[in-house]
């Protein structure tokens, strides 16, 4: 079943005379459960349909249909809404609250998230201990390497329990060891919660190898939808 | 997100960056530190004012009259409402007037003001003074309910009189105990007085000197006057009474409520031999004593009967009434007034200190632009944004009215010091200047949170509106 329906999806801007399609004509699915790899150069649009789907861009031609809702016509507050229960982002450049030790950037998910007060910190103590990062909370980013920044930006992704992670080229500023822990870290969390996995990379090699589909975008329109057996190669 | 979880980021917030959110809070502080005094200036002098009128019981207090007084005309310099004129129907003021006006539901007592002048003489001492008759009934009433030294007369036809402990400084004796100090003003010189204990003047017979008329020496030679011969068809007149009491010393602010210098029991001071007219209304009215009463002075249970009795005495009775309670009500509109200028001068300041807090929040706006995103990216709603920075602009403008409220109340503690140590007399109790009501407080906290808000209104709504795609791209 799918969890995610994209149809026809375009993302135009106009500069000056000339209108450039970002994302254009775009119409893919996504199964529940699934790791889905978007790849394809710099400036394909991968990032401009990740913010799409993630509703923190709005598109200009057709829909996106999210669990059975179509999210393409939403006002900005319900896409607010959308982002804070339903869809976790992880970024290249992490964006972390600098000034906030790891342990209140995920509090402040949680935040928005309406969890209890006094049950904010316990919670976001879990998830970075699941994350792999118990010792390191008091933390602020500046005392961090990027791959504990990157850990502590999916515990956050988690924290309001999404179905589906967004990453836009979560490996971009790490070194290669980092990055395969991270992807590692993304693979788990797919096979031990289910969350289905939404991934922008240039990376194609480690894409082929956790994910279960490939989409590969040029110049906006998708090129090839390949099905990966990735599975099957696990066992 | 609940109002507590907004407060506290707001305050984390702010705390990051503490000296531009210390600055801008002081502008606040100063704003409404000036607005404040300010204000409390004028509220301490009304109250003063106010009180000083109730003390003297003024706003239970008024005065009937036959002829209608009006004391915007004189003051034009139209006297015509004191001379009377032939077209306007006189109400003689006498004993069944007086009877009526007592048993107006609200009135507690009515009698005739009955004035007159004299010299008084005590220890040797001799000043002339306006004398008063009172019933003794008003023994309840201030200034009476507060006499220093002694007692109020029992009885009105008692030759026993009260006097004003000013009216005794004024013919340099100063009432005091032994043990109380003595302090004389600067311009006074201490050498002129003499300092007497209460037990050697009260009940000790003093003596009122009147004038009266000699019809002898008028009968005698009725021509010396038109012959330019000065002396007068008067003679001094000694009646001796006991001085019964000494009434406290006024405070400050307070006004006489009653007339007179020396207070003679009412019937007492009916028989006290003096010339026909009994004050300046009746020279020019032309009114002597048996014509009736040139005023009865009116005391209500209660200031809220004021407005019944006045509308009785005035539409039914036909009387000219005067009441000091109608000419605090224009002191009241001179003081807001004052108030209006005095916040004025203070709301600009405030004004300042609010571009001031719009500056702050639109610079911390540019500097998290970034923060801004990814708190729209992790599920933060424009709404959201909106209320944390809009708490930012409204935390400001509280902690600024809490601590401007010290300030304010610094700085009128110390110009109250300066101006009760420079401009009061010595020996005067001290006088509070200023006055911080709880209207003042409570408002003035009230106006700076919403000076504040509306300060942060434009920054919250720019915040909340940042694009979020643009805003995660923002170094």
């Amino acid at each position: 079943m799918p969890i995610l329906e994209v149809t026809g999806l375009v993302k135009s801007y106009v500069k000056g005379d000339i209108s450039i399609s970002a994302v254009d004509n775009v119409s893919f699915l996504v199964d529940k459960g699934e790791i889905v790899s978007i790849v394809g150069r710099s400036g394909s649009g991968k990032s401009t349909l990740l913010n799409l789907i993630g509703g923190l861009d709005t598109a200009s031609e057709g829909q996106i249909v999210y669990d059975g809702k179509r999210i393409s016509d939403w006002n900005r507050t319900e896409l607010a809404t959308h982002r804070r229960f339903h869809v976790g982002m992880i970024f290249q450049s992490f964006n972390m609250i600098f000034t906030r030790n790891a342990l209140d950037n995920v509090v402040l998910a949680l935040v928005f998230g309406g969890c209890p007060k006094n049950q904010r910190k316990a919670r976001a103590k879990d998830l970075l201990t699941s994350v792999g990062l118990s010792e390191r909370i008091y933390h602020k980013p500046d005392e961090l390497s990027g791959g504990e920044i990157q850990r502590v930006a999916i515990a956050r992704a988690l924290a309001n329990e999404p179905e589906i992670i967004l990453a836009d080229e979560p490996t971009g500023n790490l070194d290669s060891i980092t990055a395969n822990e991270i992807m590692d870290l993304l693979v788990r969390l797919n096979k031990e919660q289910g969350k289905t996995i939404l991934l922008v990379t240039h990376d194609q090699g480690t894409a082929e190898k956790i994910s279960d589909r490939m989409i590969y975008l040029l110049d906006g329109k998708i090129i090839k939808d390949q099905k990966i057996n990735r599975r099957s190669e696990d066992q | 997100m609940k109002i507590s979880d907004m407060i506290e980021l707001g305050f984390a917030n702010l705390w990051r960056t503490k000296l531009r959110t210390t600055l801008t809070t002081l502008g606040v502080v100063i704003g409404i530190g000036a607005l404040t005094s300010m204000i409390s200036f004028g509220t301490g002098m009304e109250r003063n004012i106010t009180e000083a009128f109730r003390n003297n019981d003024l706003f239970n207090s008024l005065t009937v009259t036959a002829r209608k007084i009006d004391l915007e005309r004189i003051a034009e310099g139209d006297v015509s409402s004191l001379t009377g004129r032939m077209d306007q129907a006189v109400v003689t003021l006498n004993d069944s007037i007086l009877a009526l006006v007592n048993e107006v539901e609200g009135v507690d007592i009515a009698f005739p003001e009955l004035t007159f002048r004299a010299k008084l003489k005590v220890l040797d001492k001799e000043m002339e003074v306006t004398a008063a008759g009172i019933p003794k009934s008003l023994a309840d009433y201030p200034p009476f309910n507060d006499i220093t030294y002694g007692s109020f007369f029992d009885n009105d036809s008692s030759a026993v009189v009260v006097a004003r402990w000013e009216t005794l400084k004024g013919m340099k004796i100063v009432v005091a105990n032994a043990d109380e100090p003595v302090e004389f003003k600067f311009h006074e010189n201490d050498q002129e007085f003499v300092v007497v204990p209460p037990d050697s003047l009260i009940g000790k017979p003093i003596q009122i000197i009147t004038a009266v008329m000699d019809y002898s020496k008028l009968a005698l030679n009725p021509m010396q006057m038109l012959s330019g011969d000065r002396s007068v068809p008067f003679k001094e007149k000694t009646t001796t009474f006991i001085l019964g009491g000494v009434i406290k010393k006024k405070s400050q602010f307070e006004n006489q409520s009653v007339k007179g210098s020396l207070f003679v029991p009412y019937k007492t001071a009916n028989k006290v031999p003096r010339l026909g007219f009994t004050n300046i209304w009746d020279v020019i009215g032309g009114n002597s004593k048996d014509d009736g009463y040139s005023a009865i002075y009116v005391r209500l249970e209660d200031p809220s009967y004021m407005d019944s009795v006045v509308k009785i005495l005035k539409d039914e009775m036909g009387l000219n009434v005067f009441a000091l309670s109608d000419q605090l009500k224009e002191v009241r509109r001179g003081f807001l007034i004052l108030d209006g200028i005095l916040g004025a001068i203070g709301t600009i300041a405030l004004v300042v200190a609010g571009l001031g807090i719009v500056n702050t929040m639109i610079m911390s706006i540019l500097e998290r632009t970034r923060e801004i995103g990814i708190m729209k990216a992790i599920g933060g709603s424009e709404n959201q944004i909106k209320w944390i920075f809009f708490v930012e602009a409204g935390s400001i403008g509280f902690v600024g009215a809490i601590f401007g409220l010290i300030l304010g109340w610094i700085v009128t503690r110390v110009a109250n010091q300066i101006a009760n140590s420079q401009f009061m007399p010595a020996g005067e109790p001290p006088v509070d200047f200023f006055y911080f009501p709880i209207w003042l407080i409570l408002g003035s906290i009230a106006f700076s949170i919403v000076l504040s808000l509306l300060a942060g209104l434009y920054p919250a709504i720019r915040a909340a509106s940042i694009d979020p795609v643009k805003a995660l791209r923002h170094d």
